[in-house]
C-alpha cells in the first residue's frame, strides 16, 4: 500500500475504538454536566437571595426629592424664612427620541413660557449623552401646571417636572447674617440656616425606581415611593421689632456720624442670655444674597469690572483684571454675610473697664474708698511707654467711682497693677474671654488674648500688657464675649451662654428641641455685682454716658473709644481708625436687657467729637427709648427728669374746673384757666397728645378753644436753657430727649418737627439734647 | 469480492432511502428555536439601543437569515455521502488556512483582534471553517492510520502536524479561545483514533505550559485570574462582565422572572446576547429552565454518539464524533465561563449565542452528523478488533 493514494475504506471503527467514543460520550455528555448543574443549583437557589439583592441594588436607582424646608420664625412667631413650593424643569433626550417629539415645537412653547432661548432647548433636547437637561430651575407652580397641561394636550414624553422648593425672606435684610440663606442646592449657608440646616432640611422624598444601565427604561420596572418628612421649623429667640429698632438706630448712627466701615450691636437679655437683636452693618438680602448691597462695595466692584471689560477678551491684562474682580467680587460678599457681632474680634477700649473693676472689687484689690490721682500721664514702672489719659489735663484726685465715671486710664492702670497678673487672668478666664461663647451659631471665633505669662510674669515682660490690657487696648474680643460678661457684671455673677434658637419644631407643631437659659459659671459675687450696677448706672448719670439717658429709664453703660492697633496705611503707619462703642444696659434696678453698639470708623468730615461718649451712647439710648416700652420695662419717672416725660393727656371736657386743676396737677403739670365757666368746655394741647412733665395746659371754661398757629424755631445748637426760652416764646411745650444737664456742652442735636412749621399753640417738640464734646 | 460490492451497492441504495435519525434532527430543531427565542429576548434591549429605539429585533433579524442558511445548509449536507468530506479533506484544509492568513491582511478589526473577513457585506469568520476542516482531516488521518494510531509517529506526530497547520495561523491571529477549543476537540480525537492515553496526558501537559507562558507573554495574567477568582475586587472593571453574569444567573431563581423580563439584558451585562446569552436564559427561566436546555444539550451529545458508534465505517464514525465534540466542548465552555468555573474566554454558545457564521456552520455540520445518521451499521459481518491489520478493506 506504500505510494498508493489513501482510499476510502469501508471498514467498521473496532470494538476499541468503540469503547473510547463510550466513554468520551460518558463524560461529555453526562459527567461534564453535573458541575455545571451543581453551579447552577448554587448560585439559583442556594445563593439566590444574595444575588437577587445584588441585583436589585445593581438596576436600582434612587432619585431624592427635596422636602419642604423649615421656616424661621422670631420668638413671636413672625415668618423670617419660610419655603415656597416650586418646580424643576427638565428635558430627557432619550425619551424625546423614543417618541418622536417635534422638538423645535417644545422648544418655542418653553422658550416663550419660561423666557429661556429656544434655541438653546432644541440643543439640548437632542444631546443624547445626557438623559436630565435642566431648562429651568425653580419655576413657580403656575407656570408648572401651564407645562403639565402642555403635556397632557399634546401627550409629550421627555418633559418633566421634579418638585423643588424656593426660600424666601419675608423680612428682606434683617437680620440677614443671622438668619443666613440657603445656596442653589437648598442647603444652609451662613448663620441659624446652615447652623440648624440639620433640623430645617427634613428627609427627602425617595423614589427608588429599576433603571436599565444608561438609564434606559425597563417595561417591568417598579417604583417605590418613600415620602418624605418635612423639615422642623425653627423659633428663633429675636425679635423682629426690636431688630428692626436696632438696625434703623444703627442705620441713622451710620449716616450722622459718617461711619466709613459699618456697625454691629446686639441686644441681649441678661437674665438668661437670649439675643433679641443682633446686627452687622450693611448686610445683605437674603433673597438675593449673591448682590452687593452696601452702595460702595457695590460700586468698587462695579469698577472692577467695567475694567476688565474694557480690555481686549484674551488679553493679559483681561486676564488679571477679571481675577481682580472676581476676588473683589467674593470679598465683598463674604464680608456682607460676615457677622461680626460673634466672628470678628475688635479692641473693646473702655467698655472693658466694666470687667476690670468687677473684677478689682471682687477680689478686693480694691474698695470703692481706693483713692487715685489722674495728672494727666504717668510713668508706670515695667512699662517703657509713658501712659497718658486720655484727658491731658488729668483727672486730678479720685476715688474709684469716678475713675470709672471718667473712664480714667491711669486709676485703671493702678487697679491692674494693685490686682496682679494672676488675678487679673482668672478674671478674663472666668469672665469667658479665653473662650467662644458657645452660642448656636456657625463661625463664632474667640477673639485673641495675651498669653498668660504676658500678664501674670511682669518680671519678664514688664506690665505694659497687664496695665493696657486693664482699660481694654492691644487685644481683641468678640462683641458677643464682651456682652455676655458685662450680662454676668449686672446680673448677680452668672456667665451664660448665649442662644438664638429658643425651640425647634416639627411639622406637626411638636417641640423637637427646646433651649433653656445654661449658666457655665460664676464670675463675681452678688455684692460686686450690686456695687457694679450702681457704678454703671452713674457713668450714665454722672460720667461720660449722660447721652445715654432716656427719661424713665435707669440705663448704666459704658462708653468705649479704641483706636485699631493692627490696621496700617499704604505708608505702614497705624491709621488712627477708631471704633467707638457703648453697651448699655436697663433697667439697673433690675437688669434686663443689655444693649451693645459699635460704630466702625466715624468720619472726621462732620466735626463731631469721636468718641464712644458722643456717638455710641446716644445710639444705644435711642435703642433703649424705642425697645423699653416695647419690652414692658416700667417707667420710673423722676422729678429731675420731668421735662423728658411723655404724658398723654386725658379729656377733662366736661368735667369741672376744680377737678381738672386737681387732676394736672396730680400729673405734675400746671394749669392756665381761661374763662370763667365751672365746667371745661376744650383744652390745649387736646386729649391724646403727649407732652413733656413740666408742660402747661390751657383749660378753657365757658370758652372754645381757638386754633392759634405759631411757627417753630431752630432749636439746633441750643442749650436747655435758651431751647426752653425760645419754646415758651413760642407758644410751644418741649419735651427733652437724651443728655439731661444743663450746661453750655449740651445742645439739640435734632427736633422732630422742622423749624419754620406752623403747629398749632402748645404743640410738643421733642428735642434731643446731646454732650458733643464727652469723650471717655 | 464481486458479491461484495454487490451488497455494498444494495446498501448505499438503502442508506440513501433510509432517512436520518429523527431524534437527533428534533434536538437540533428545538435547540434552534428556543435558541432563536431567546436571543430575540436577549438582543431586545441592545437592538432599541443601537438603533435609538426604532428597532427591536435588529440582531434577530441577521440571526435568522442565517439560521435560514444554516437549515438549508443542514438539509443539503445531510444528502451528501460521507465519502464526499473524505475526499474534500486535504483541499478544504489548504484554503481554510489560506482564510486564516488572509484574516490577517484583510481582516476586520473587531475589539482589537483580526478575525472576520467581510465578504459582501457580510462578516465572516474563518476560524469557524477551520475548526470543521481541521475535523474533516482528523477524520481522515484516522480512517488511514487505522491500528497505526498507537505508534507515536502516526497517533502523535500525524495529527500534531496537521493540527498545528491550523493552530499556527490562530496564534498569529492570537485566537486564544479557538486554540483551545480546537486543541481539546483534536485530544479527543485522539483519543477516540486511538493515540495512547499517556502521550495524550503528556500534550495536555505541555499545552498546559504553552498557555501559562502565552497569557503571561499577554500581560495580563494576574488580572484574569483575579478577575476569575474574586471578580468582586474590581466590580467596574475587570470583574464587571462576570459579576454581572452572576447577577442574572442568581437571581433567576428556581422560576425565573419570566420569558422577555430579563432586568440584566438592559445594557447591565455586556455580549448578553452573544458569548453570555445563557446568564440571561437563567435569568428568565431559572434553575428549571436552565437545566432544561441543559438537557436537551446532553441528550443531542449523547444522541450524536450514538451515531458515532452506529456509523458504518471507520471515517464516518469519527467524523461525526469530532462535529459532536466539537459542540460537546463548546456547550461546557461557554456554561463554565458564564458560571465563573473556568476563566472569562470568547466562546459562544451553539445555536443560541449570536453570530451568523458560527451557527450556520454549526447547522451545516449538524447536517453531515444526520448524513452519517441515515447509514446506520448492521451488524451483519465480522467486527474488526481493535488494533489488528485490515483485511477486508474495499475501495469504492
Amino acid at each position: 500500500m506504500a505510494g498508493k493514494k489513501p482510499e476510502y475504506r469501508r471498514i467498521r471503527m473496532d470494538s476499541g475504538h468503540h469503547r473510547r467514543i463510550r466513554l468520551t460520550a460518558a463524560v461529555l455528555g453526562l459527567l461534564a454536566f453535573v458541575p455545571m448543574a451543581l453551579r447552577l443549583y448554587d448560585l439559583m437557589v442556594v445563593n439566590y437571595d444574595y444575588y437577587a439583592r445584588e441585583a436589585l441594588r445593581n438596576q436600582t436607582r434612587t432619585t431624592y426629592v427635596t422636602a419642604m424646608r423649615g421656616n424661621i420664625y422670631d420668638r413671636n412667631m413672625n415668618t423670617l424664612a419660610a419655603s415656597v413650593g416650586v418646580e424643576n424643569v427638565y428635558l430627557d433626550p432619550h425619551e424625546l427620541k423614543q417618541s418622536r417629539a417635534d422638538l423645535s415645537a417644545i422648544a418655542a412653547f418653553l422658550g416663550e413660557l419660561l423666557g429661556v432661548d429656544p434655541e438653546s432647548i432644541e440643543k439640548k433636547g437632542k444631546d443624547l449623552s445626557k438623559r436630565y437637561q435642566m431648562v429651568a430651575a425653580r419655576v413657580d407652580r403656575e407656570t408648572g401646571a401651564k407645562i403639565r397641561a402642555y403635556i397632557q394636550e399634546n401627550d409629550i414624553s421627555g418633559i418633566h417636572l421634579e418638585p423643588n422648593s424656593q426660600r424666601y425672606y419675608p423680612m428682606g435684610t434683617l437680620a440677614s447674617q443671622v438668619i443666613g440663606f440657603t445656596n442653589a442646592s437648598n442647603t444652609g449657608s451662613e448663620g441659624v440656616e446652615a447652623a440648624y440646616d440639620r433640623y430645617l432640611t427634613g428627609g427627602n422624598d425617595k423614589v427608588v425606581t429599576t433603571k436599565g444601565n444608561n438609564e434606559m427604561d425597563m417595561p417591568f420596572s417598579f417604583e417605590k415611593f418613600v415620602s418624605a418628612t418635612p423639615g422642623c421649623s425653627v423659633v428663633l429667640t429675636l425679635d423682629s421689632t426690636v431688630q428692626a429698632c436696632l438696625e434703623k438706630r444703627m442705620e441713622e448712627a451710620i449716616a450722622r456720624y459718617d461711619v466709613q466701615n459699618g456697625a454691629f450691636g446686639l441686644v441681649m437679655n441678661v437674665k438668661t442670655g437670649e439675643i433679641l437683636a443682633m446686627a452687622t452693618l450693611s448686610g445683605y438680602d437674603p433673597n438675593d444674597y449673591q448682590a452687593i448691597l452696601d452702595p460702595k462695595a457695590a460700586a468698587q466692584v462695579e469698577e472692577l469690572r467695567f475694567a476688565y471689560l474694557s480690555e481686549p477678551e484674551g488679553s493679559e491684562g483681561y486676564t488679571a483684571k477679571k481675577k481682580a474682580y472676581q476676588e473683589a467680587m467674593t470679598a465683598a460678599r463674604l464680608k456682607q454675610w460676615r457677622n461680626r457681632v460673634l466672628s470678628d474680634g475688635y479692641e473693646p477700649g473702655s467698655t472693658f473697664k466694666v470687667l476690670t473693676m468687677a473684677a478689682a472689687l471682687d477680689s478686693g484689690s480694691i474698695d470703692l474708698d481706693t483713692n487715685f490721682y489722674c495728672k494727666g500721664a504717668e510713668q508706670i514702672p515695667g512699662r517703657s511707654q509713658l501712659l497718658h489719659c486720655w484727658r491731658s489735663a488729668g483727672h486730678g484726685a479720685e476715688k474709684t467711682p469716678q475713675a470709672l465715671q471718667n473712664s480714667c486710664n491711669i486709676a485703671f492702670a493702678h487697679i491692674a497693677l494693685k490686682m496682679g497678673g494672676e488675678t487679673f487672668y482668672k478674671y478674663v478666664q472666668r469672665f469667658g474671654i479665653l473662650e467662644k461663647t458657645g452660642i448656636d451659631l456657625a463661625g463664632e471665633s474667640k477673639g485673641v488674648f495675651f498669653d498668660k505669662a504676658l500678664v501674670t510674669d511682669t518680671n519678664k515682660w514688664g506690665t505694659a500688657s497687664l496695665t493696657s490690657g486693664s482699660f481694654g487696648q492691644t487685644f481683641k474680643l468678640t462683641p458677643l464675649q464682651l456682652a455676655r460678661a458685662i450680662s454676668s457684671v449686672v446680673n448677680g455673677g452668672y456667665l451664660l451662654e448665649p442662644y438664638i434658637v429658643s425651640e425647634v419644631l416639627n411639622a406637626e407643631g411638636n417641640t423637637v428641641l427646646k433651649q433653656e437659659p445654661t449658666v457655665v459659671r460664676r464670675t463675681i459675687s452678688k455684692e460686686t455685682s450690686d456695687t457694679m450696677r450702681m457704678l454703671l448706672r452713674s457713668v450714665v448719670t454722672e460720667g461720660t454716658a449722660k447721652n445715654a439717658s432716656v427719661a424713665g429709664f435707669s440705663i448704666g453703660g459704658k462708653t468705649g473709644t479704641s483706636e485699631k492697633i493692627d490696621v496700617f496705611d499704604e505708608n505702614g503707619s497705624r491709621v488712627t481708625d477708631k471704633i467707638v462703642s457703648f453697651v448699655g444696659v436697663a433697667p439697673m434696678e433690675d437688669p434686663g436687657y443689655l444693649v451693645l453698639v459699635a460704630l466702625d470708623t466715624p468720619s472726621r468730615s462732620t466735626g463731631i467729637y469721636i468718641s464712644g461718649g458722643v456717638m455710641a451712647a446716644p445710639t444705644v439710648g435711642s435703642v433703649m427709648s424705642d425697645i423699653l416700652p416695647y419690652l414692658e420695662v416700667e417707667r420710673n419717672y423722676t422729678e429731675e427728669d420731668a421735662a423728658g416725660w411723655e404724658i398723654t393727656l386725658p379729656d377733662w371736657t366736661g368735667e369741672t374746673r376744680k377737678d381738672a386743676e386737681k387732676a394736672l396737677k396730680a400729673l405734675g403739670l400746671t394749669a392756665r384757666v381761661v374763662g370763667d365757666g365751672e365746667n371745661v368746655t376744650g383744652q390745649i394741647p387736646a386729649a391724646g397728645e403727649t407732652v413733656s412733665g413740666d408742660s402747661q395746659v390751657l383749660l378753657y371754661c365757658g370758652e372754645t378753644p381757638e386754633a392759634e398757629n405759631v411757627t417753630v424755631p431752630d432749636f439746633l445748637g441750643m442749650d436747655r436753657m435758651k431751647a426752653a426760652q425760645a419754646a415758651q416764646d413760642a407758644g410751644l411745650n418741649l419735651l427733652i430727649l437724651g443728655n439731661t444737664d444743663i450746661s453750655p456742652a449740651v445742645t439739640a442735636a435734632e427736633q422732630s418737627v422742622p423749624p419754620g412749621t406752623k403747629v398749632p399753640w402748645g404743640t410738643t417738640i421733642r428735642v434731643q439734647f446731646l454732650n458733643t464734646k464727652a469723650a471717655d | 469480492m464481486e458479491t461484495v460490492a454487490a451488497l455494498y451497492r444494495l446498501e448505499d441504495r438503502r442508506r440513501r432511502r433510509e432517512g436520518v435519525d429523527p431524534v437527533f434532527l428534533t434536538l437540533v430543531l428545538a435547540l434552534l428555536a428556543l435558541g432563536l427565542t431567546v436571543l430575540y429576548s436577549a438582543s431586545y434591549a441592545q437592538s432599541e439601543y443601537d438603533t435609538l429605539y426604532t428597532v427591536s429585533t435588529r440582531y434577530l433579524q441577521r440571526q435568522a437569515v442565517c439560521a435560514a442558511i444554516g437549515l438549508t445548509a443542514m438539509a443539503l449536507l445531510s444528502r451528501i455521502p460521507a465519502e464526499i468530506w473524505f475526499r474534500l479533506a486535504w483541499p478544504l484544509y489548504g484554503v481554510s488556512i489560506l482564510l486564516l492568513l488572509s484574516v490577517l491582511v484583510f481582516g476586520e478589526s473587531v475589539n482589537g483582534a483580526r478575525r472576520w473577513i467581510n465578504i459582501a457585506g457580510l462578516q465572516f469568520q474563518p476560524s469557524e471553517v477551520a475548526k470543521f476542516t481541521m475535523i474533516l482531516v482528523m477524520a481522515r488521518l484516522t480512517a488511514q492510520y487505522g491500528g497505526r494510531a498507537e505508534q507515536f509517529r502516526f497517533g502523535v506526530l500525524g495529527f500534531g502536524a496537521a493540527l498545528l497547520g491550523i493552530l499556527v495561523p490562530l496564534a498569529l491571529e492570537k485566537h486564544l479561545s479557538a486554540i483551545m477549543l480546537m486543541g481539546m476537540v483534536a485530544a479527543v480525537m485522539m483519543f477516540v483514533a486511538g493515540t495512547r492515553v499517556r502521550w495524550l496526558l503528556g500534550a495536555a501537559a505541555g499545552a498546559l505550559v504553552f498557555l501559562v507562558a502565552y497569557v503571561s507573554l499577554m500581560g495580563y495574567a494576574g488580572d484574569r485570574i483575579t478577575a476569575w477568582l474574586h471578580p468582586e475586587q474590581d466590580p467596574g472593571d475587570t470583574g464587571y462582565q462576570i459579576l454581572q453574569s452572576l447577577y442574572a444567573i442568581g437571581s433567576g431563581g428556581l422560576f425565573g422572572l419570566g420569558l422577555g423580563k430579563s432586568r440584566q439584558k438592559y445594557l447591565y451585562l455586556p455580549f448578553q446576547y452573544n458569548d453570555y446569552i445563557f446568564a440571561i436564559l437563567c435569568e428568565e427561566l431559572g434553575l428549571v429552565g436552565a437545566l432544561g436546555i441543559m438537557t436537551l444539550f446532553a441528550l443531542l451529545i449523547l444522541r450524536g454518539y450514538r451515531i458515532a458508534l452506529n456509523a458504518p465505517d471507520r471515517f464516518s464514525t469519527v467524523l461525526s464524533a469530532g462535529l459532536v465534540t466539537l459542540i460537546a466542548v463548546q456547550t461546557l465552555l461557554n456554561f463554565g465561563v458564564v458560571t465563573n468555573l473556568l476563566p472569562s474566554t470568547g466562546v459562544a454558545l451553539p445555536f443560541f449565542s449570536y453570530g451568523g457564521t458560527a451557527l450556520a456552520v454549526n447547522l451545516g455540520e449538524m447536517g453531515i452528523v444526520l448524513a452519517v445518521s441515515r447509514g446506520r451499521y448492521r451488524p451483519k459481518r465480522q467486527e474488526q478488533r481493535f488494533g489488528l491489520p485490515d483485511q477486508q478493506e474495499e475501495s469504492v
